[in-house]
Protein backbone atom coordinates (compact mmCIF):
# COMPACT_ATOMS: atom_id res chain seq x y z
CA UNK A 1 0.00 0.00 0.00
CA UNK A 2 1.32 3.43 -0.96
CA UNK A 3 0.60 6.68 0.85
CA UNK A 4 1.84 10.21 0.22
CA UNK A 5 2.65 12.35 3.25
CA UNK A 6 0.20 15.15 3.72
CA UNK A 7 2.88 17.68 4.69
CA UNK A 8 4.37 19.77 1.88
CA UNK A 9 7.90 18.67 1.12
CA UNK A 10 10.42 21.12 2.56
CA UNK A 11 12.90 22.98 0.42
CA UNK A 12 16.08 21.16 1.45
CA UNK A 13 18.95 23.09 2.93
CA UNK A 14 22.53 22.65 1.76
CA UNK A 15 24.39 19.45 2.47
CA UNK A 16 27.60 20.81 3.96
CA UNK A 17 29.08 18.84 6.81
CA UNK A 18 25.84 17.04 7.51
CA UNK A 19 26.78 13.95 5.46
CA UNK A 20 29.50 13.22 7.93
CA UNK A 21 27.13 13.41 10.86
CA UNK A 22 24.15 11.59 9.41
CA UNK A 23 25.68 8.12 9.79
CA UNK A 24 27.03 9.26 13.15
CA UNK A 25 23.57 9.72 14.68
CA UNK A 26 22.97 6.08 15.49
CA UNK A 27 19.50 5.29 14.15
CA UNK A 28 17.48 3.09 16.43
CA UNK A 29 13.72 3.38 16.82
CA UNK A 30 13.97 7.14 16.23
CA UNK A 31 11.35 9.48 14.80
CA UNK A 32 11.72 10.44 11.18
CA UNK A 33 11.69 14.10 12.23
CA UNK A 34 15.08 13.81 13.93
CA UNK A 35 16.49 16.97 15.46
CA UNK A 36 19.04 18.72 13.27
CA UNK A 37 22.47 17.14 13.72
CA UNK A 38 24.35 19.39 16.08
CA UNK A 39 27.97 20.05 15.48
CA UNK A 40 28.98 19.86 19.15
CA UNK A 41 29.78 16.30 20.18
CA UNK A 42 28.48 16.70 23.72
CA UNK A 43 25.19 18.06 22.42
CA UNK A 44 24.75 15.11 20.10
CA UNK A 45 25.52 12.72 22.99
CA UNK A 46 22.98 14.52 25.16
CA UNK A 47 20.26 14.36 22.49
CA UNK A 48 20.98 10.68 21.95
CA UNK A 49 20.65 10.03 25.68
CA UNK A 50 17.33 11.91 25.72
CA UNK A 51 16.08 9.84 22.82
CA UNK A 52 17.06 6.58 24.52
CA UNK A 53 15.52 7.56 27.83
CA UNK A 54 12.22 8.72 26.35
CA UNK A 55 9.27 6.55 27.52
CA UNK A 56 8.06 3.98 24.98
CA UNK A 57 5.30 5.25 22.73
CA UNK A 58 2.57 3.49 20.83
CA UNK A 59 3.30 3.03 17.13
CA UNK A 60 0.13 4.99 16.36
CA UNK A 61 1.58 8.04 18.11
CA UNK A 62 4.80 7.97 16.12
CA UNK A 63 4.98 9.58 12.67
CA UNK A 64 3.95 7.68 9.53
CA UNK A 65 0.84 5.85 10.63
CA UNK A 66 -2.32 5.25 8.64
CA UNK A 67 -4.83 3.09 10.50
CA UNK A 68 -6.95 2.11 7.52
CA UNK A 69 -3.93 1.13 5.43
CA UNK A 70 -2.50 -0.86 8.32
CA UNK A 71 -5.79 -2.72 8.78
CA UNK A 72 -5.91 -3.57 5.08
CA UNK A 73 -2.30 -4.76 5.13
CA UNK A 74 -3.10 -6.85 8.22
CA UNK A 75 -5.86 -8.70 6.42
CA UNK A 76 -3.66 -9.25 3.35
CA UNK A 77 -0.79 -10.46 5.49
CA UNK A 78 -2.93 -13.16 7.09
CA UNK A 79 -4.22 -14.07 3.61
CA UNK A 80 -7.80 -13.66 4.73
CA UNK A 81 -10.69 -11.55 3.49
CA UNK A 82 -12.00 -9.68 6.45
CA UNK A 83 -15.04 -7.41 6.48
CA UNK A 84 -13.11 -4.27 7.39
CA UNK A 85 -15.72 -2.74 9.67
CA UNK A 86 -15.93 -6.00 11.68
CA UNK A 87 -12.15 -6.08 11.88
CA UNK A 88 -12.01 -2.50 13.11
CA UNK A 89 -14.61 -3.35 15.75
CA UNK A 90 -12.47 -6.31 16.80
CA UNK A 91 -9.60 -4.00 17.72
CA UNK A 92 -11.67 -1.71 19.94
CA UNK A 93 -11.34 -2.68 23.59
CA UNK A 94 -13.76 -1.60 26.34
CA UNK A 95 -10.95 0.01 28.36
CA UNK A 96 -10.27 2.28 25.39
CA UNK A 97 -13.89 3.36 25.14
CA UNK A 98 -14.00 4.12 28.86
CA UNK A 99 -10.79 6.11 28.81
CA UNK A 100 -11.88 8.07 25.74
CA UNK A 101 -15.24 8.91 27.29
CA UNK A 102 -13.54 9.97 30.52
CA UNK A 103 -11.17 12.17 28.55
CA UNK A 104 -14.04 13.77 26.67
CA UNK A 105 -15.93 14.36 29.89
CA UNK A 106 -12.84 15.99 31.36
CA UNK A 107 -12.62 18.28 28.34
CA UNK A 108 -16.13 19.39 29.18
CA UNK A 109 -18.11 18.14 26.19
CA UNK A 110 -21.86 17.64 26.62
CA UNK A 111 -23.39 14.20 27.03
CA UNK A 112 -24.14 13.54 23.33
CA UNK A 113 -20.60 14.25 22.27
CA UNK A 114 -19.14 12.19 25.12
CA UNK A 115 -20.74 8.89 24.10
CA UNK A 116 -18.53 7.23 21.46
CA UNK A 117 -20.26 5.55 18.56
CA UNK A 118 -17.93 2.56 18.82
CA UNK A 119 -18.82 -1.01 19.65
CA UNK A 120 -16.33 -2.91 21.72
CA UNK A 121 -14.97 -6.34 20.96
CA UNK A 122 -16.25 -8.43 23.89
CA UNK A 123 -18.99 -10.11 21.82
CA UNK A 124 -16.59 -10.99 19.00
CA UNK A 125 -13.99 -12.17 21.53
CA UNK A 126 -16.46 -14.55 23.16
CA UNK A 127 -17.50 -15.93 19.79
CA UNK A 128 -13.89 -16.39 18.79
CA UNK A 129 -13.02 -18.14 22.05
CA UNK A 130 -15.97 -20.52 21.81
CA UNK A 131 -15.23 -21.38 18.21
CA UNK A 132 -11.50 -21.89 18.78
CA UNK A 133 -12.04 -24.15 21.76
CA UNK A 134 -14.66 -26.24 19.99
CA UNK A 135 -12.63 -26.49 16.81
CA UNK A 136 -9.37 -27.39 18.58
CA UNK A 137 -11.17 -29.98 20.72
CA UNK A 138 -12.56 -31.53 17.59
CA UNK A 139 -9.14 -31.53 15.87
CA UNK A 140 -7.57 -33.34 18.80
CA UNK A 141 -10.41 -35.83 19.08
CA UNK A 142 -9.86 -36.69 15.45
CA UNK A 143 -6.09 -36.84 15.61
CA UNK A 144 -5.65 -38.58 18.96
CA UNK A 145 -8.75 -40.74 19.39
CA UNK A 146 -7.30 -42.54 22.42
CA UNK A 147 -6.65 -39.35 24.37
CA UNK A 148 -9.20 -38.95 27.18
CA UNK A 149 -11.38 -35.87 27.60
CA UNK A 150 -9.22 -34.44 30.36
CA UNK A 151 -6.15 -34.59 28.16
CA UNK A 152 -7.93 -32.84 25.28
CA UNK A 153 -9.23 -30.22 27.69
CA UNK A 154 -5.70 -29.64 28.99
CA UNK A 155 -4.35 -29.22 25.44
CA UNK A 156 -7.14 -26.82 24.48
CA UNK A 157 -6.69 -24.83 27.70
CA UNK A 158 -2.99 -24.55 27.00
CA UNK A 159 -3.55 -23.34 23.45
CA UNK A 160 -6.16 -20.76 24.44
CA UNK A 161 -4.28 -19.65 27.55
CA UNK A 162 -3.39 -15.99 28.02
CA UNK A 163 0.36 -16.55 27.69
CA UNK A 164 0.26 -18.36 24.40
CA UNK A 165 -2.42 -16.27 22.74
CA UNK A 166 -0.78 -13.01 23.77
CA UNK A 167 2.59 -14.31 22.51
CA UNK A 168 1.08 -15.17 19.14
CA UNK A 169 -0.72 -11.81 19.01
CA UNK A 170 2.49 -9.96 19.88
CA UNK A 171 4.33 -11.58 17.01
CA UNK A 172 1.52 -10.72 14.61
CA UNK A 173 1.87 -7.11 15.81
CA UNK A 174 -1.69 -6.88 17.05
CA UNK A 175 -0.46 -4.54 19.78
CA UNK A 176 0.10 -1.85 17.12
CA UNK A 177 -3.47 -1.99 15.86
CA UNK A 178 -5.32 -2.64 19.12
CA UNK A 179 -6.98 0.38 20.68
CA UNK A 180 -6.59 0.17 24.43
CA UNK A 181 -5.98 2.38 27.39
CA UNK A 182 -2.59 1.11 28.64
CA UNK A 183 0.73 0.93 26.86
CA UNK A 184 2.47 -1.52 26.57
CA UNK A 185 -0.65 -3.57 25.90
CA UNK A 186 -1.32 -6.02 28.75
CA UNK A 187 -1.53 -9.72 27.78
CA UNK A 188 -5.22 -10.16 28.57
CA UNK A 189 -6.08 -7.31 26.21
CA UNK A 190 -3.94 -8.93 23.50
CA UNK A 191 -5.68 -12.25 24.08
CA UNK A 192 -9.11 -10.64 23.88
CA UNK A 193 -8.20 -8.73 20.73
CA UNK A 194 -6.82 -11.79 18.95
CA UNK A 195 -9.90 -13.84 19.84
CA UNK A 196 -12.05 -10.96 18.62
CA UNK A 197 -10.14 -11.04 15.31
CA UNK A 198 -10.98 -14.74 15.07
CA UNK A 199 -14.61 -13.88 15.83
CA UNK A 200 -14.59 -11.23 13.11
CA UNK A 201 -13.16 -13.75 10.65
CA UNK A 202 -15.86 -16.20 11.65
CA UNK A 203 -18.55 -13.65 10.82
CA UNK A 204 -16.96 -12.51 7.57
CA UNK A 205 -15.66 -15.74 6.02
CA UNK A 206 -17.51 -18.56 7.72
CA UNK A 207 -16.48 -21.50 9.89
CA UNK A 208 -14.34 -23.37 7.38
CA UNK A 209 -11.82 -20.64 6.71
CA UNK A 210 -11.78 -19.69 10.36
CA UNK A 211 -11.03 -23.30 11.23
CA UNK A 212 -8.06 -23.31 8.85
CA UNK A 213 -6.90 -20.02 10.38
CA UNK A 214 -7.08 -21.40 13.94
CA UNK A 215 -5.26 -24.53 12.82
CA UNK A 216 -2.49 -22.56 11.12
CA UNK A 217 -1.74 -20.31 14.05
CA UNK A 218 -2.42 -22.39 17.14
CA UNK A 219 -1.37 -25.93 16.31
CA UNK A 220 2.28 -25.08 15.40
CA UNK A 221 2.66 -23.90 19.00
CA UNK A 222 2.53 -27.57 20.05
CA UNK A 223 5.71 -28.33 18.10
CA UNK A 224 8.46 -29.53 20.40
CA UNK A 225 6.13 -29.81 23.40
CA UNK A 226 5.57 -32.99 25.34
CA UNK A 227 2.10 -34.10 26.41
CA UNK A 228 2.86 -34.12 30.11
CA UNK A 229 4.45 -30.68 29.98
CA UNK A 230 1.04 -29.37 29.03
CA UNK A 231 -1.21 -31.79 30.91
CA UNK A 232 -0.29 -32.10 34.56
CA UNK A 233 -0.86 -35.65 35.71
CA UNK A 234 -0.17 -36.21 39.40
CA UNK A 235 -0.49 -40.00 39.48
CA UNK A 236 0.50 -41.47 36.10
CA UNK A 237 0.49 -45.03 37.43
CA UNK A 238 -3.13 -44.73 38.54
CA UNK A 239 -4.13 -43.30 35.19
CA UNK A 240 -2.28 -46.10 33.43
CA UNK A 241 -4.13 -48.72 35.51
CA UNK A 242 -7.44 -47.13 34.51
CA UNK A 243 -6.50 -47.14 30.85
CA UNK A 244 -5.38 -50.76 30.94
CA UNK A 245 -8.55 -51.93 32.69
CA UNK A 246 -10.54 -50.17 29.99
CA UNK A 247 -8.68 -52.19 27.39
CA UNK A 248 -8.91 -55.41 29.43
CA UNK A 249 -5.18 -55.75 29.89
CA UNK A 250 -3.89 -57.01 33.21
CA UNK A 251 -2.11 -54.72 35.62
CA UNK A 252 1.53 -53.95 34.80
CA UNK A 253 4.38 -55.48 36.77
CA UNK A 254 7.37 -53.21 37.19
CA UNK A 255 10.81 -54.80 36.90
CA UNK A 256 14.27 -53.27 36.87
CA UNK A 257 15.69 -53.81 33.39
CA UNK A 258 18.94 -51.88 33.65
CA UNK A 259 20.76 -50.14 36.38
CA UNK A 260 24.00 -48.21 36.60
CA UNK A 261 25.90 -46.72 39.48
CA UNK A 262 23.63 -48.07 42.20
CA UNK A 263 26.07 -47.35 44.99
CA UNK A 264 27.03 -43.91 43.70
CA UNK A 265 25.51 -40.48 44.10
CA UNK A 266 23.99 -40.54 40.59
CA UNK A 267 22.36 -43.90 39.98
CA UNK A 268 20.34 -44.60 36.86
CA UNK A 269 17.56 -47.16 36.95
CA UNK A 270 15.54 -48.32 33.94
CA UNK A 271 12.22 -49.78 35.04
CA UNK A 272 10.17 -51.77 32.55
CA UNK A 273 6.43 -52.36 32.87
CA UNK A 274 5.34 -55.84 31.84
CA UNK A 275 1.75 -56.93 31.16
CA UNK A 276 1.39 -60.70 30.92
CA UNK A 277 5.17 -60.91 30.69
CA UNK A 278 5.21 -58.70 27.58
CA UNK A 279 6.96 -55.36 27.71
CA UNK A 280 4.71 -52.30 27.68
CA UNK A 281 7.15 -49.45 28.27
CA UNK A 282 10.49 -48.66 29.84
CA UNK A 283 11.54 -45.50 31.57
CA UNK A 284 14.65 -44.14 33.28
CA UNK A 285 15.01 -42.38 36.59
CA UNK A 286 17.37 -41.44 39.38
CA UNK A 287 15.49 -43.46 42.00
CA UNK A 288 13.35 -46.55 41.57
CA UNK A 289 10.14 -44.61 42.22
CA UNK A 290 11.04 -41.92 39.75
CA UNK A 291 11.91 -44.53 37.15
CA UNK A 292 8.62 -46.34 37.66
CA UNK A 293 6.69 -43.09 37.29
CA UNK A 294 8.59 -42.24 34.13
CA UNK A 295 7.87 -45.72 32.75
CA UNK A 296 4.16 -45.16 33.45
CA UNK A 297 4.34 -41.85 31.57
CA UNK A 298 6.08 -43.46 28.60
CA UNK A 299 3.38 -46.15 28.57
CA UNK A 300 0.65 -43.51 28.61
CA UNK A 301 2.29 -41.62 25.76
CA UNK A 302 2.39 -44.81 23.71
CA UNK A 303 -1.22 -45.64 24.48
CA UNK A 304 -2.47 -42.17 23.59
CA UNK A 305 -0.35 -41.97 20.46
CA UNK A 306 1.37 -38.75 21.53
CA UNK A 307 4.96 -40.00 21.26
CA UNK A 308 7.78 -37.83 20.00
CA UNK A 309 8.08 -39.81 16.79
CA UNK A 310 4.39 -39.63 15.85
CA UNK A 311 3.36 -38.43 12.41
CA UNK A 312 3.51 -34.62 12.25
CA UNK A 313 0.28 -32.66 11.99
CA UNK A 314 -1.23 -32.55 8.54
CA UNK A 315 -1.64 -28.95 7.40
CA UNK A 316 -2.42 -29.73 3.80
CA UNK A 317 -5.98 -30.79 3.32
CA UNK A 318 -8.68 -28.28 4.15
CA UNK A 319 -10.93 -29.51 6.90
CA UNK A 320 -14.26 -30.87 5.72
CA UNK A 321 -17.22 -28.51 5.98
CA UNK A 322 -19.13 -30.96 8.18
CA UNK A 323 -16.49 -30.91 10.88
CA UNK A 324 -16.43 -27.13 11.13
CA UNK A 325 -20.20 -26.85 11.17
CA UNK A 326 -20.40 -29.41 13.92
CA UNK A 327 -18.06 -27.14 15.85
CA UNK A 328 -20.52 -24.28 15.48
CA UNK A 329 -23.59 -26.27 16.36
CA UNK A 330 -22.02 -27.83 19.42
CA UNK A 331 -21.34 -24.38 21.05
CA UNK B 1 36.27 -10.86 15.63
CA UNK B 2 35.90 -14.59 16.07
CA UNK B 3 32.59 -16.35 16.40
CA UNK B 4 32.79 -16.28 20.18
CA UNK B 5 33.34 -12.56 20.29
CA UNK B 6 30.39 -11.57 18.15
CA UNK B 7 26.77 -12.49 18.86
CA UNK B 8 25.24 -15.56 17.25
CA UNK B 9 21.89 -17.30 17.16
CA UNK B 10 20.31 -20.55 16.03
CA UNK B 11 18.25 -20.92 12.91
CA UNK B 12 14.65 -20.13 13.83
CA UNK B 13 11.40 -18.86 12.41
CA UNK B 14 9.12 -16.38 14.10
CA UNK B 15 6.03 -18.25 15.38
CA UNK B 16 6.95 -21.35 13.29
CA UNK B 17 6.19 -19.29 10.16
CA UNK B 18 5.59 -21.48 7.15
CA UNK B 19 4.45 -24.56 9.07
CA UNK B 20 0.85 -23.36 9.09
CA UNK B 21 0.73 -20.58 6.53
CA UNK B 22 3.34 -18.13 5.36
CA UNK B 23 2.98 -14.65 6.85
CA UNK B 24 5.22 -11.95 5.42
CA UNK B 25 7.25 -10.68 8.33
CA UNK B 26 7.74 -7.18 6.94
CA UNK B 27 5.09 -4.85 8.31
CA UNK B 28 5.92 -1.44 6.90
CA UNK B 29 8.57 0.34 4.91
CA UNK B 30 9.24 4.04 5.39
CA UNK B 31 11.18 5.83 2.69
CA UNK B 32 12.50 9.09 4.10
CA UNK B 33 14.33 11.35 1.69
CA UNK B 34 14.91 14.96 0.88
CA UNK B 35 13.17 16.47 -2.17
CA UNK B 36 16.17 18.42 -3.39
CA UNK B 37 19.34 16.71 -2.20
CA UNK B 38 21.58 15.19 -4.84
CA UNK B 39 22.05 11.78 -3.24
CA UNK B 40 18.29 11.28 -2.91
CA UNK B 41 17.88 11.24 -6.71
CA UNK B 42 17.50 7.47 -6.80
CA UNK B 43 14.94 7.61 -4.03
CA UNK B 44 12.95 10.27 -5.90
CA UNK B 45 13.05 8.20 -9.08
CA UNK B 46 11.95 5.15 -7.12
CA UNK B 47 8.95 7.07 -5.78
CA UNK B 48 8.04 8.33 -9.24
CA UNK B 49 8.50 5.09 -11.17
CA UNK B 50 8.65 1.93 -9.10
CA UNK B 51 7.01 2.59 -5.75
CA UNK B 52 3.44 2.01 -6.88
CA UNK B 53 4.33 -1.28 -8.59
CA UNK B 54 6.15 -2.40 -5.47
CA UNK B 55 3.18 -1.48 -3.32
CA UNK B 56 0.81 -3.35 -5.61
CA UNK B 57 2.96 -6.45 -5.65
CA UNK B 58 3.23 -6.43 -1.86
CA UNK B 59 -0.26 -5.62 -0.55
CA UNK B 60 0.66 -6.75 2.95
CA UNK B 61 3.44 -4.18 3.34
CA UNK B 62 2.47 -0.57 4.08
CA UNK B 63 4.80 1.79 2.21
CA UNK B 64 5.14 5.30 3.63
CA UNK B 65 6.88 8.04 1.66
CA UNK B 66 7.74 11.16 3.60
CA UNK B 67 10.28 13.93 3.70
CA UNK B 68 13.26 13.79 6.01
CA UNK B 69 13.00 17.02 7.89
CA UNK B 70 16.11 18.74 9.15
CA UNK B 71 18.95 20.01 7.01
CA UNK B 72 21.09 17.38 5.36
CA UNK B 73 19.68 14.01 6.39
CA UNK B 74 20.65 11.13 4.16
CA UNK B 75 17.81 9.22 2.47
CA UNK B 76 16.94 6.11 4.42
CA UNK B 77 14.67 3.09 3.99
CA UNK B 78 13.33 1.97 7.36
CA UNK B 79 11.81 -1.52 7.63
CA UNK B 80 9.67 -2.58 10.58
CA UNK B 81 9.03 -6.27 11.20
CA UNK B 82 6.33 -8.16 13.03
CA UNK B 83 8.58 -9.14 15.91
CA UNK B 84 9.46 -5.48 16.56
CA UNK B 85 12.82 -5.21 14.81
CA UNK B 86 13.45 -1.95 12.98
CA UNK B 87 16.13 -1.95 10.28
CA UNK B 88 17.38 1.15 8.56
CA UNK B 89 19.18 0.99 5.25
CA UNK B 90 20.90 4.00 3.74
CA UNK B 91 19.81 4.52 0.14
CA UNK B 92 21.99 7.55 -0.60
CA UNK B 93 23.38 7.57 -4.15
CA UNK B 94 21.59 4.42 -5.20
CA UNK B 95 19.63 3.99 -8.38
CA UNK B 96 15.93 3.26 -8.48
CA UNK B 97 16.48 -0.40 -9.49
CA UNK B 98 18.87 -0.93 -6.61
CA UNK B 99 16.29 0.47 -4.22
CA UNK B 100 13.67 -1.90 -5.62
CA UNK B 101 16.03 -4.82 -5.10
CA UNK B 102 16.79 -3.66 -1.58
CA UNK B 103 13.12 -3.27 -0.75
CA UNK B 104 12.38 -6.76 -2.11
CA UNK B 105 15.24 -8.18 -0.06
CA UNK B 106 13.87 -6.52 3.08
CA UNK B 107 10.39 -7.78 2.29
CA UNK B 108 11.62 -11.37 2.11
CA UNK B 109 13.54 -11.25 5.39
CA UNK B 110 12.18 -12.06 8.80
CA UNK B 111 12.92 -9.62 11.57
CA UNK B 112 15.46 -11.86 13.29
CA UNK B 113 18.93 -10.41 13.84
CA UNK B 114 21.47 -10.59 11.03
CA UNK B 115 24.20 -12.24 13.05
CA UNK B 116 26.11 -15.48 12.66
CA UNK B 117 23.78 -18.47 12.49
CA UNK B 118 25.38 -21.30 14.38
CA UNK B 119 23.97 -24.17 12.34
CA UNK B 120 22.27 -24.01 8.94
CA UNK B 121 19.65 -26.50 10.14
CA UNK B 122 17.21 -26.86 13.00
CA UNK B 123 14.87 -29.63 14.01
CA UNK B 124 12.37 -30.10 16.79
CA UNK B 125 12.41 -33.91 16.46
CA UNK B 126 16.08 -34.81 16.44
CA UNK B 127 15.50 -38.50 16.99
CA UNK B 128 12.93 -40.81 15.40
CA UNK B 129 13.90 -44.17 16.84
CA UNK B 130 14.97 -42.75 20.16
CA UNK B 131 18.14 -40.97 21.26
CA UNK B 132 21.06 -43.33 21.84
CA UNK B 133 22.23 -43.68 25.42
CA UNK B 134 24.94 -46.04 26.72
CA UNK B 135 22.39 -48.68 27.68
CA UNK B 136 20.54 -48.78 24.36
CA UNK B 137 21.95 -51.95 22.86
CA UNK B 138 23.02 -53.63 26.07
CA UNK B 139 20.89 -56.59 27.15
CA UNK B 140 18.64 -56.00 30.15
CA UNK B 141 19.15 -57.82 33.46
CA UNK B 142 16.01 -59.84 32.84
CA UNK B 143 17.32 -61.51 29.69
CA UNK B 144 17.68 -65.17 30.56
CA UNK B 145 21.03 -66.68 29.56
CA UNK B 146 20.09 -70.25 28.82
CA UNK B 147 22.30 -73.23 27.97
CA UNK B 148 23.43 -73.28 24.36
CA UNK B 149 21.42 -75.68 22.25
CA UNK B 150 23.45 -78.54 20.85
CA UNK B 151 23.53 -78.65 17.05
CA UNK B 152 21.09 -81.36 15.83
Amino acid sequence: LLLRAARPLLAGAGRGTALGTAPGTAPSTAFSTAPPPEKKRWHRAYLELQRLQAPPQRRSEKPNWDYHAEIQAFSHRLQENFALDLLKTAFVNPCYIESEEARRRQLGLDKDAVALQLQDNTGLAEQGLRFSRAYLAQCFEGAYPELPAKGIEALVNFLTSQELVSYVAQNLSIQDLALCRDFPTPPDVLQRTFLAVIGALLESSGPERTGIFVRDFFIPQLIGKDLFEIWEVVNPMGLLLEELTKRNISAPEPRITRQLGVSTVLPVYFVGLYCDKKILAEGPGETLLAAEEEAARVALRKLYGYTENRRPWDYSKPKQGLAAEKAISSN
Amino acid sequence: MTGRGSPSRFLAAVLHNGVGRYVRQLQRLQLLFSPTAADARGARQFVEEAAQDFARQHPDVVLYVSPHSGPGQAPVLRAEYLNGTVREELVASRTSEEIVQLATKLANQSGLDIIRIRKPFHTDNPSIQGQWHPLTNKPSILTVQGPRLQPQ
